[in-house]
């Protein structure tokens, strides 16, 4: 089983109750997102000062997507990779994969603030908290999904844009090699990313006021 | 690894965590019953505090009182009495486990160390910025005082005013006004800046403002969101709008701007501002002389519907309404005719679009282009707007008798507000009456007597009312301005006293909303932090200084409990709408009110029992008992301005939040690329944008989301920004709204501005 987020920018909102929903869970300080709602044709991840990128992989960049301001997303937290370059690196296994379910997961009370997952991870999904001198990111709400609930982000969106999946099961199959439009991400990273997109369109039919 | 339930519990007891916020908040937790609170709110709640498991948790159940359609149903987690998360009801399909991204940041709003804490004075004047801490009985005194001298020298309490609006629409939070009726007749800033208009119009045409339920939506088979925006301000809505069209519906959306909700849509249909009246007017003939209106509903529930359609027939040609609104003719005739062939169809009304000079007519166009469809009174049609229908409280909090021999105002009586209108005895005196969308001027030039003392409970007045420079001169004439907030906002700083008031987790309410059709009790889930008190327990100890100065100069209980308060506000009207048996069911969940159908009985509150095509109540107050055209405000200055709401802040709560900063630091203005480089203006540049009434620096954003000569501005309150859109926007009133909420509504989007780049 390889758990994966299935994220739906053709019905996201961008509303950020993820994003929220996710600090309201777990507190984190100011500045500091792990789901972070990404605006479709506007990158910003240098405006994310937490995380030093790109460093040991380059970004592949995005496939135009001519979408209007502010209208289109995907939400991004943490990929849960097959092949986690969080996990290789960290020199005291405070990153882990779980066998069982595949979510990649941080525990804050073996990390020593190295800051090698901050800098390997190629989506800037590992946060450095400065104020604690530790890393920290999504690891799936785990707790809350052993606790037979299911993620913050995924309970508080309104319109069920984002789903917990089984990429291993063959249902996704369609999903499988989509990568993401209009926002600059590294799908063919070695790290083998396991979230998925369904690609958000225009309306059928759209009328503006002639020029003028 | 497998996940049992004791593998969680061992990790967590072993301490996963950490150098936790719940560390430090269960210390103070045992801490804060000491007086004064040591409970810390701290700027940085540490990551990362872990889940528990549900069963670690006291639960309790709120809900968000905000000025919001969706009125979401929440349930709080507590542990060791700290507030560690919130979750959206499960229980409540229309909440659905949810809030949005205002809802989550509720523990941080709760925990700011922003948060407005004792009571404080400006003892340097207002706007010195020499604040000093007081105790509250000081403050009381002085405000006790200051109220009785006013009753002394003047005779009445006409002096003292009330400013209130929607900070809380929890019922027990009329017990303010209720604060107010209990000294005697005072002065109120009545009215209400939001949607008078178009309660005046669906008053006018229906008798009521009733909206079908909104979970209905889910089966119309034609959606047109005619000037609203779900997918930014009900994004609860949404998952209805989605479902119709999963299922084959088509979901139209008419706007000056291309929205969220358009971008979601199966068509974006641009229009001229101001304009949509004239759409739906022609939208009705067309259909009327294709055949398709429903006749025999119109035969047996319409009046007026022949001077009506001679109306049509006579002034409305369909050239001038494609040319005057910008979309072509064939455009307007598709969609008029798929929508009557489309049964069940309905239309959303946004607020925005009667927040214009001509914005009641608009809403009585639009109704009549819906009842000519046939869609009044059926399943998953309706022309919706909003509703008040559930919420037929006691308002045991508000009403209060007046002292004895109490005087007022003697001029003609003025309704008091959408809400809660509760008829008092016909009394020889009434309260006074002052518009609140013209606040500055109104506190002014209000004479005989003066005002001179003013409350401000659950309104940012400085944020969200017009025109900013002849505000503070009105609040700079007053001798004592009064500001019961929980942050220190601009209209705390133009304050003398400051009082901290209980978010909603630390007292009870109850709360409904005018939208959807769900009630939800409001528990306190924390005890109040540092010296905060909730309003009722505000006015209780006003009413003991005040009665300890001079006994029975106030009604209002000496001492409340606001769950006793909450529970007095139920009746038995509200149990059988809601099917329980006593409020205490509510601590399960929230629950909904039984289904009806709004006008499916052909039973309209309207003189006439029907729907008025024709009112003489609209020839009698607004000249016209037809929805007729009228042309919008004429343009006054280069660029119309826009400011709709935005998903970020609920007027000017909530954006000042530092969690909210983190997906959302700054205002932006957004110009169509076109006007942009007319100007020079290039993306990320910093532009001034100004007009008579002030000007706004701000970076500007480039987008044909908006429509050439439009510019808009979202409305927000930031915490160290100066920004503030609204010291653009002058107090023009729109055409209606005096009917039903005691004045006019503003015409908002009738602003206009220039800009250059700085
Ligand atoms: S995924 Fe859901 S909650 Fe997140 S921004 Fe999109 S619609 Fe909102
Ligand atoms: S996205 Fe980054 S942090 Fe997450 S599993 Fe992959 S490498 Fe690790
Ligand atoms: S799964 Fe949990 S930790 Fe990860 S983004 Fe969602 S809410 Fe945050
Ligand atoms: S602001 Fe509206 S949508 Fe958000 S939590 Fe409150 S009621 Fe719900």
């Amino acid at each position: 089983m390889q758990k994966a987020f299935l994220v739906d920018g053709s019905i996201c909102l961008g509303c950020n109750t993820c994003a929220m929903a996710c600090k309201n869970q777990y507190h984190q300080d100011k500045g500091i997102l792990w789901r972070k709602v990404r605006e479709i044709g506007a990158e910003e991840y240098h405006i994310d000062n937490n995380n030093i990128l790109p460093t040991l992989v380059s970004y592949q960049k995005a496939p135009k997507a001519e979408m209007p301001m502010e209208r289109f997303y995907f939400s991004l937290a943490c990929n849960h990779c097959e092949n986690p370059a969080c996990v290789a690196i960290c020199p005291v296994g405070a990153h882990t994969k779980d066998p069982e379910t595949g979510i990649c997961k941080h525990d804050q009370t073996i990390c020593i603030g190295c800051g090698g997952c901050v800098k390997a991870c190629p989506f800037g999904a590992s946060k450095f908290n400065e104020k604690m001198g530790q890393a920290e990111k999504c690891s799936m709400c785990w707790e809350r999904q052993a606790d037979g609930k299911t993620t913050a982000c995924v309970q508080s969106c309104p319109v069920g844009a984002i789903a917990i999946i089984d990429l291993h099961d063959p249902k996704y199959k369609e999903y499988a090699n989509a990568s993401p439009i209009g926002i600059d991400y590294a799908i063919n990273a070695e790290t083998k990313p396991t979230t998925r997109f369904i690609h958000p369109s225009m309306p059928k039919e759209v009328y503006r006021l002639p020029k003028g | 690894m497998s996940y049992s339930k004791e593998n969680v519990e061992s990790i967590v007891n072993n301490g996963i965590s950490r150098r936790s916020f719940l560390k430090g908040l269960a210390a103070s937790g045992v801490l804060s019953s000491f007086p004064g609170g040591i409970l810390q709110a701290n700027e940085d709640l540490n990551t990362k505090i872990p889940y528990l498991g549900e069963k670690s948790y006291q639960t309790f159940r709120n809900a968000c009182p905000r000025n919001c359609y969706d009125t979401c149903s929440i349930k709080t987690y507590v542990k060791d009495g700290v507030m560690q998360f919130i979750e959206g009801a499960t229980e409540s399909t229309y909440t659905r486990g949810g809030c949005c991204v205002k809802g989550n940041s509720y523990v941080k709003r709760v925990y700011s160390a922003r948060r407005l804490k004792y009571p404080m004075m400006q003892v340097g004047g207002k706007g010195s910025g020499n604040w000093k801490r007081i105790s509250w009985d000081t403050a009381m005194d002085i405000i006790a005082k200051k109220l009785l001298e006013i009753k002394k020298e003047d005779g009445t309490l006409l002096g003292a005013a009330l400013t209130k609006y929607s900070g809380n629409f929890g019922i027990t939070h009329y017990g303010i006004e209720g604060m107010f009726n209990s000294i005697g007749y005072t002065t109120r800033l009545a009215g209400t800046p939001c949607w008078p208009a178009g309660i005046d119009a669906q008053n006018l045409d229906m008798g009521d403002m009733w909206c079908n339920d909104p979970e209905e939506m889910k089966d119309s088979k034609f959606i047109i969101l005619w000037g609203v925006n779900p997918a930014s301000n009900s994004i609860h809505s949404m998952k209805y709008i989605y479902e119709a069209k999963k299922k084959g519906a088509k979901v139209v959306v008419i706007d000056p701007v291309f929205t969220e909700a358009a971008s979601k849509a199966s068509q974006y249909i641009q229009i001229k501002t101001g304009t949509d009246g004239l759409l739906a007017l022609g939208m009705a003939k067309i259909i009327i002389d294709a055949g398709l209106h429903d006749q025999k509903w119109l035969d047996a529930n319409s009046k007026g519907y022949k001077e009506y359609k001679a109306y049509l027939d006579k002034e409305i040609k369909l050239d001038n309404v494609s040319k005057i609104t910008g979309i072509p003719l064939a455009m307007i005739k598709e969609l008029a005719l798929s929508f009557a062939k489309a049964k069940p169809a309905t239309i959303w009304m946004g607020y925005g679009m009667q927040r214009h000079t001509n914005g009641g007519s608009m809403i009585r166009a639009i109704d009549a282009f819906v009842a000519v469809s046939g869609n009044i009174g059926k399943y998953a049609g309706g022309a919706r707007y909003g509703h008040l229908n559930t919420w037929g409280f006691n308002y045991a909090a508000l009403s209060q008798p007046k002292p004895e021999g109490s005087v007022g105002y003697t001029g003609p009586e003025g309704a008091k507000g959408e809400f809660a209108q509760v008829g008092g005895e016909k009394a020889a005196y009434t309260d006074r009456f002052l518009n609140i969308n013209k606040t500055a001027r109104e506190l002014i030039n209000a004479k005989e007597p003066k005002v001179r003392l003013l409350w401000v409970a659950c309104k940012n007045p400085f944020a969200q009312d017009f025109d900013r420079n002849q505000l503070i001169r009105a609040f700079q004439q007053l001798d004592l301005v009064v500001v019961a907030d929980q942050f220190f906002n601009e209209t705390a700083k133009w304050a003398d006293i400051v009082l901290p008031v209980t978010t909603q987790f630390e007292e009870y309410d109850v709360n409904v909303s005018y939208w959807h059709y769900w009630l939800t009790l409001n528990e306190q889930a924390i005890k109040p932090l540092f010296e905060v008190k909730s309003d009722l327990e505000i006015a209780a100890m006003l009413s003991k200084r005040m009665n300890q100065l001079q006994a029975g100069s106030c009604t209002f209980p000496q001492s409340v409990d606001t769950k006793a308060m909450m529970v007095k506000e139920f009746n038995p009207g509200i149990y059988e709408q809601f099917g329980i048996k006593s409020w205490e069911e509510l601590k399960h969940g929230p629950v909904k009110a039984k289904a009806v159908i709004p006008f499916a009985d052909g039973k309209f509150k309207t003189p006439s029992g029907k729907f008025e095509f024709y009112s003489d109540k609209a020839l009698e107050l607004f000249g016209s008992a037809l929805p007729t055209y009228l042309e919008v405000r004429k343009p006054y200055d280069k660029f119309r301005m826009t400011s709709p709401h935005t998903r970020w802040s609920l007027h000017s709560q909530f954006q000042n939040l530092e969690w909210m900063e983190d997906v959302h630091p700054e205002p932006y203005v957004y110009i169509n690329p076109e006007d942009a480089e007319a100007k020079m203006v290039k993306e990320g540049d910093t532009v001034a944008v100004f007009n008579k009434q002030g000007l706004l620096r701000l970076k500007a954003k480039l987008t044909d989301n908006v429509q050439s000569g439009t510019v808009l501005m979202y409305e927000q309150w930031y915490n160290n920004n100066i920004y503030n859109v609204n010291e653009l926007v002058d107090d023009t009133s729109s055409d209606m709204g005096a009917f039903k909420t005691g004045a006019p509504g503003v015409a908002l989007h009738d602003t206009f501005v220039n800009f250059r780049k700085l």
